[in-house]
């Protein structure tokens, strides 16, 4: 059971692999994922968009799926894989999601582009080259309210065909 | 003017340029209000009124303060100063006093180490109010009798608007069809991704206030923190940080910015508040409930000869930019066609309901709807093709409105052949099946308000630019982008004006203590005032520095330009010298060049003499026409919209894929009116202040966007550009309306039009049928 | 930073027996599952249970097992596999489209179909904050005196709004429940009642193990009209399983969610049998529906459209699947 690890402050210890390195870290049971990449490791590129599951800018990837991570506990993803939209550039250089997004506009004001590239990376893990109907169908909870989602899915399907 | 447009040069490449902070955005860089650092900041909470309208009889908040971890309290009682955007309606109070007028409306807030802490505090306040009938509907505010929300304010009348420009009675006597239709347009909201926040740090050893907002206007900001916290601006310094989108929501100072201030300044320390949605919403200051009836006159074959119309607003609590959008409603049915005789009569009525304010479109998009939804109407009446009315009523640039707006450029007449060729209007518009239609409309919008809300005369941008021994470029502007590109727009004008790579520019925007003031994301005014001041900076920096080129090359100054980042001979002689060179140069004897350009409107471009006449002056309009196609399905009344065309007319394309960004974005937030998007309140209570229950569209129910550029050269636009923002957005409902209105013969009169709202109007034709057939005695 | 959460615990039990166990205790515990109703209503401060019993941690309801006689499923599959799942998909097509169907894709990524089965009824009154709530005066479902939707009745109307339901109701399917009293099993569609406040006819320790579909194949499908069409609870879903004879319809169960505080199975439609898929047996069916649903003020779509919807919905799916029936016989 999960309550072995338990401190005596309520907290226990959480062991994730976060963008692919291994961490331990104090959590309290009643804490969110996407507060403790937040406020507990400082990933703020990760955002909060509504009030619970409502808008996907919280979207990561656990063992490789598309979650909100505001509607997900800390302590479930023990033992798990988590990645976040600062663990795509590896080395530093932009994933072909990033780059796509970039230069095809796929972001304006950029709140929800996190969440969307994380969305539409676990869509090209599993679909190399989906059609443009199944990029909507991948991205249908990430809202966005600059580009009325042209654009998106332009970056979407040039970062496929970049492959 | 003082800037003419020079060669008009595409940036390179001519597809456009990323945004110059994209790259922050896609790795998740890029730091918005609640990513800031923040370790160790307070956490403020904001109590707010459970009740529509009352008075506030006790706020007691003792034990709240005597909580463990609390540091700081803050009430009406702790900021005695109004605070609102127009210096002529100022009516709101950070926190309440006296009186609440909203459910929602902040009454006291808190700080204290932690989100549990704060949270407990709220709960120990003890608010007692005595209520008074509230007035949820514009109905129930103006009838007799009715509460007033603001002693000052008869009726609950925020403001009356009367205008009447030419004769509309011999407009319609000579008309050959005369038509009138009441439309009605729901309260929609920005509903911009990213939450409102705020950090605010006050150090009491200094006395001076940070603030970090996810403001579009830092400036009003800064004056409304120093008013209601009785500072001097000088010891104020107010950032933005990255900003998730605005659309509006964000271009006056909002109540929890300074309310975050006010505790900052309690705690002497650094607070940080994070709305959540539901608070975010409650903010509003966005689209008002809209009543609208029209009446147009048409002759035979089309010509627009009077138009008359009355708009009620539901304007919620308090004045906020009320007076603005009552006016615009009004002003901007001018300036898209040629209308003999216009008769305007607004009402913007105060409700128990949080405060609208200016959203993208301001005031023109619900009374542009019913205007080209009526004649859409008297087209089909009349037996005229849409277009064919709309050529027949264009406007010839330059002209000056009926109600003295300048109309300097006019790319309609191309937008309309454009979207005409490109949905193959001719072909299958009729021939489609049933359930499927096509639609059209136009649309327009200012490229920034000629006259600026706080009149001041100083210029109305101000761009500096500073160049050091690196051989760098620094722009150094207020103007706040928030993801609509300004900061990279500001580059290209600059690079494309100096002649050098837009890498060499480096932008800083938006805070005060290193950027000139500006006042701000709204009314699509950066384009035009800031571009037109960014390169007459750049103009004068080039001068400098070809004065420079010219001293070292042993040239005239007159024969030298700079291309590509050389300096050279324009009459090819073979010596050149590189931009580092040349600003090296230029920095003999002077050091660090800083230089300053400016924009101003010229008086005569700031609107009619008449009362309210300044608003929907601008420099330029832009034009748009779309078509949309839908289809809709009889039995659940949802429509699908298959595909939009949309061609704008911006001026000239500064940055394409940022100008065709912008137009698929406003389109797109045109369609989440015309189909889905709506407040509802219920007994005064925000019933849908979340994105589930307020809908934003998703990407399955988004079409593909066919977005056209249409270059008119605006004489006095930044390299001829206008705005791009805003203008394409009142055309979608329209277009969408008149689409369902061919796919089945309906007449839809209220937005959004959302499956019930089509049901019933299903079932409203089945009974006109029915009543038509059955006298006739003619029914198959 | 997010606003708080209650404070709880969360047990991770490996067994049904442990989880059940934890879930008699004192004290108030509750099943988490995939979490994205449970922990929204946690968020908004409508429930407050001193301990989550993570559902995770037993393997075997993460799985799908196929026999000739039946479909097994367990409580924890999540909605995206079942999505996705061949085999189900060819089996019951009505259970498929009913999955996709659900919120958008991240949240199929975490939801199951037990949490999809048990998930809370819902109510525009209901779903809000805690402020909201108290200012408008706490309703019956919340603990309050009076129900704002229907002030004179004593009963709450919150609707039901899960798509699988009505799928495995249509479907037949069967639910195993483990509960502090043993192991038992029952229809779907018996797992509910007409009562926004208590819905579900399992007490509080009782625990949904699997779900059973028999395999025999029948012609299924699942309608739901929504004003998104992602990221939105039905206004009314519509599933409809047959069968035909000879063109005429053997077997028809037409169950439906998101109008009631149950899902349900349409009744009478046993007068519907025998008889060819044509405009008059449609007209019937719409009939039979917009009498049983009852849509109340819920929602903020007017309830007249859900009751409308809800019929051609049902018209819908029982023209098509007769239709594809008829083309098979052909
Ligand atoms: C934005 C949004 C949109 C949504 N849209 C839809 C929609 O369109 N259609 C829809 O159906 N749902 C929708 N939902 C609700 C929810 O996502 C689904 O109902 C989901 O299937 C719930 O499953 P879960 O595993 O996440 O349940 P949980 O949240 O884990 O649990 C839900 C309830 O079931 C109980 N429970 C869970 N598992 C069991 C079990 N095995 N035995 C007994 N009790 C159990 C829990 O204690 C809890 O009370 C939406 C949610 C959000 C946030
Ligand atoms: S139906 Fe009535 S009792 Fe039930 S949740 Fe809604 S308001 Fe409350
Ligand atoms: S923050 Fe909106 S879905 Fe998670
Ligand atoms: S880019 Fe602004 S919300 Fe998507």
């Amino acid at each position: 059971m999960l309550d072995d690890g338990r401190s005596t402050r309520g907290k226990r210890i959480l062991r994730v692999r976060l963008n692919g390195l291994w961490r331990e870290d104090a959590v309290a049971d009643n804490q969110l994922l996407v507060d403790y990449l937040r406020e507990s490791v400082g990933l703020t590129g990760t955002k909060t968009g509504c009030d619970g599951g409502e808008c996907g800018a919280c979207t990561v990837l656990l063992d490789d799926q598309a979650i909100p991570a505001c509607l997900t506990l800390a302590v479930r993803c023990e033992g798990r894989s988590i990645e976040t939209i600062e663990g795509l550039a590896a080395g530093g250089r932009l994933n072909r999601l990033q780059r796509a997004f970039h230069e095809h506009l796929g972001t304006q004001c950029g709140f929800c582009t996190p969440g969307m590239i994380m969305a539409a990376e676990a869509l090209l893990r599993r679909q190399p080259a989906p059609s443009d109907q199944q990029i909507r169908e991948a991205l249908a909870g990430n809202l966005c309210r600059c580009t009325g989602y042209v654009k998106i899915l332009e970056s979407v399907r040039a970062a496929a065909a970049d492959a | 003017m003082h800037n003419a447009p020079p060669g008009r040069r595409r940036p390179t490449p001519a597809a456009g340029v990323p945004l110059i902070d994209g790259i922050d955005k896609v790795t998740g860089r890029a730091r918005y209000t609640a990513d800031l650092e923040h370790r160790g900041a307070l956490v403020g909470r904001i109590l707010r009124s459970p009740v529509g309208h009352g008075e506030i009889l006790r706020l007691d908040v003792t034990r709240a303060r005597r909580l463990e971890g609390v540091v700081a309290v803050v009430t009406g009682e702790d900021c005695r100063h109004t605070y609102g955007v127009l210096p002529v309606a100022m009516n709101e109070y950070p926190l309440a006093r006296g009186k609440v007028r909203y459910r929602g409306e902040p009454v006291a807030a808190v700080a204290a180490i932690d989100a549990e802490t704060a949270a407990r505090a709220l709960a120990l306040i003890e608010l007692e109010v005595r209520e008074l009938p509230a007035h949820y509907d514009t109905a129930s505010a103006r009838a007799p009798g009715a509460v007033l929300l603001h002693e000052d304010r008869p009726g609950n009348i925020e403001r009356a608007v009367h205008h009447v420009f030419g004769d509309p009675a011999a407009g319609f006597a000579t008309a050959d069809l005369v038509r009138e239709a009441c439309i009605d347009c729901a309260e929609v909201n920005h509903a911009q991704i990213e939450p409102h926040a705020a950090l605010a740090e006050y150090d009491p050893q200094t006395a001076r206030l940070t603030m970090q907002s996810v403001s579009q206007v830092t400036f009003y900001l800064h004056l409304m923190l120093a008013r209601c916290l009785q500072m001097e601006e000088s010891r104020i310094r107010v950032i933005k940080p990255f900003v998730g989108g605005g659309f509006g929501a964000r271009v006056e100072a909002l109540n929890f910015e300074i309310v975050t201030a006010m505790l900052a300044r309690a705690a002497e320390g650094r607070v940080l508040m994070e709305l959540t949605r539901e608070e975010t919403f409650i903010t509003h200051r966005a689209r008002p409930q809209t009543s609208v009836r029209i009446k147009l006159g048409l002759t035979r074959d089309g010509r627009l000869t009077a138009c008359e119309c009355e708009v009620v607003q539901r304007g919620g609590a308090y004045a906020g930019y009320g007076i603005i959008t009552i006016l615009y409603a009004g002003a901007l049915l001018h300036g898209l066609y040629d209308i003999p005789a216009v008769k305007y009569d607004g009402y913007r009525v105060y409700t128990n309901l949080p405060p609208c304010g200016a959203m993208r479109g301001h005031g023109s998009v619900d009374t542009r709807h019913a205007f080209e939804v009526l004649l859409d109407r008297m087209a089909r009446e009349l037996g005229l093709d849409p277009f064919a009315v709309r050529r027949r009523n264009l406007l010839v640039a330059p002209t000056r409105t009926l109600n003295e707006l300048a109309v300097n450029s006019y790319g309609l007449a191309d937008c309309l052949d454009r979207v005409e060729e490109a949905s193959g209007w001719r072909g299958r518009r009729g021939h489609l099946p049933r359930g499927k239609g096509l639609g059209m409309a136009c649309s327009h919008y200012v490229s920034g308000a000629a006259k600026p809300i706080h009149w001041t005369g100083e210029p109305h941008a101000v761009v500096n630019l500073k160049l050091d021994w690196d051989g760098s470029v620094t722009a150094l502007t207020g103007a706040a982008d928030i993801g609509q590109g300004s900061s990279t727009m500001v580059a290209i004008a600059v690079a494309e004006t100096l002649g050098v790579p837009i890498e060499r520019i480096r932008v800083v925007a938006g805070d005060s203590a290193t950027t000139p003031k500006d006042n701000g994301a709204y009314s699509s005014r950066i384009t035009f005032m800031v571009g037109n001041a960014a390169i007459d900076a750049a103009r004068r920096l080039k001068k400098l520095l070809i004065a420079a080129a010219a001293h070292k090359l042993g040239e005239d100054p007159e024969n030298l330009d700079c291309l590509g980042g050389l300096f050279g001979s324009t009459r090819a002689t073979q010596t050149t010298l590189s931009f580092a060179d040349a600003a090296k140069a230029a920095l003999v004897n002077e050091g660090t060049l800083t230089v300053k350009g400016t924009f101003t409107c010229p008086p005569e471009a700031q609107g009619g003499k008449h009362k309210g006449g300044a608003v929907g002056s601008t420099m330029g309009f832009s034009y748009g026409a779309q078509v949309v196609e839908v289809s809709v399905d009889e039995a659940t009344g949802r429509i699908v919209v298959e595909r939009v065309w949309i061609a704008l007319d911006c001026g000239f394309a500064i940055n394409p894929l940022a100008v065709r960004g912008q137009i698929e974005g406003s389109v797109w937030m045109g369609m989440g009116q015309a189909l889905m998007e709506e407040t509802r309140y219920l007994d005064g209570m925000p019933a849908h202040a979340s994105l589930l229950e307020y809908h934003v569209p998703t990407s399955v129910d988004s079409p593909p966007i066919e977005a056209y550029i249409v270059e008119s050269i605006d004489p006095n636009g930044p390299f001829g550009a206008k705005e791009t923002s805003e203008g394409a957005l009142a055309g979608f409902a329209p277009a969408l309306i008149a689409a369902v209105a061919d796919a089945l013969d309906v007449d839809l009169d209220q937005l959004p039009a959302t499956p019930d709202r089509v049901m019933d109007a299903l079932v409203a034709r089945r009974r006109r049928q029915r009543l038509q057939h059955q006298p006739a005695g003619d029914a198959k | 930073m997010t606003a708080p959460l209650p404070p709880f615990r969360v047990l991770r039990p490996q067994a049904i027996e442990a989880a059940v166990a934890a879930g008699a205790a004192p004290g108030g515990a509750r099943y988490l599952a995939g979490g994205t109703d449970l922990l929204v209503n946690l968020r908004r401060g409508l429930l407050a249970p001193a301990v989550l019993i993570d559902l995770g941690g037993i393997a075997e309801f993460a799985d799908i097992r196929c026999t000739d006689q039946r479909t097994r499923i367990g409580s924890g599959v999540t909605l995206a596999r079942l999505a996705t799942d061949p085999a189900v998909g060819a089996r019951h097509p009505a259970l498929r489209a009913a999955a996709v169907a659900v919120a958008a894709p991240g949240h199929r990524n975490l939801a199951t179909i037990g949490g999809n089965l048990c998930a809370d009824t819902r109510c525009i009154y209901y779903n809000q904050s805690e402020w909201w709530r108290r200012a408008n005066g706490i309703c019956l479902k919340s603990g309050g005196e009076i129900c704002h939707v229907a002030p004179e009745g004593k009963r709450c109307h919150a609707a039901f709004s899960g798509d699988l339901a009505p799928a495995l109701i249509a479907l037949d399917a069967v639910a195993e429940i483990a509960g502090p009293g043993g192991r038992r099993r029952i229809a779907c569609a018996d797992l509910y009642a007409e009562d926004g406040r208590a819905h579900l006819q399992l007490g509080g320790a009782d625990l949904i193990t699997a779900i059973e579909l028999p395999a025999e194949p029948v012609r299924s499908g699942y309608l739901k009209e929504r004003v998104r069409q992602a990221f939105d609870f039905p206004l009314a879903g519509v599933a409809v399983a047959l069968a035909t004879e000879t063109g005429r319809l053997s077997m028809l169960r037409v169950a439906i969610t998101g109008t009631n505080s149950r899902p349900f199975l349409v009744e009478n439609t046993a007068a519907l049998l025998g008889r060819a898929v044509d405009e008059e047996l449609l007209g019937q069916l719409d009939k039979l529906v917009q009498k049983q649903v009852r849509p109340m003020r819920t929602t903020l779509t007017p309830a007249g459209y859900r009751r409308i919807v809800a019929a051609a919905l049902a018209r819908r799916l029982l023209a098509s699947l007769g239709a594809s029936a008829a083309a098979s016989v052909a």
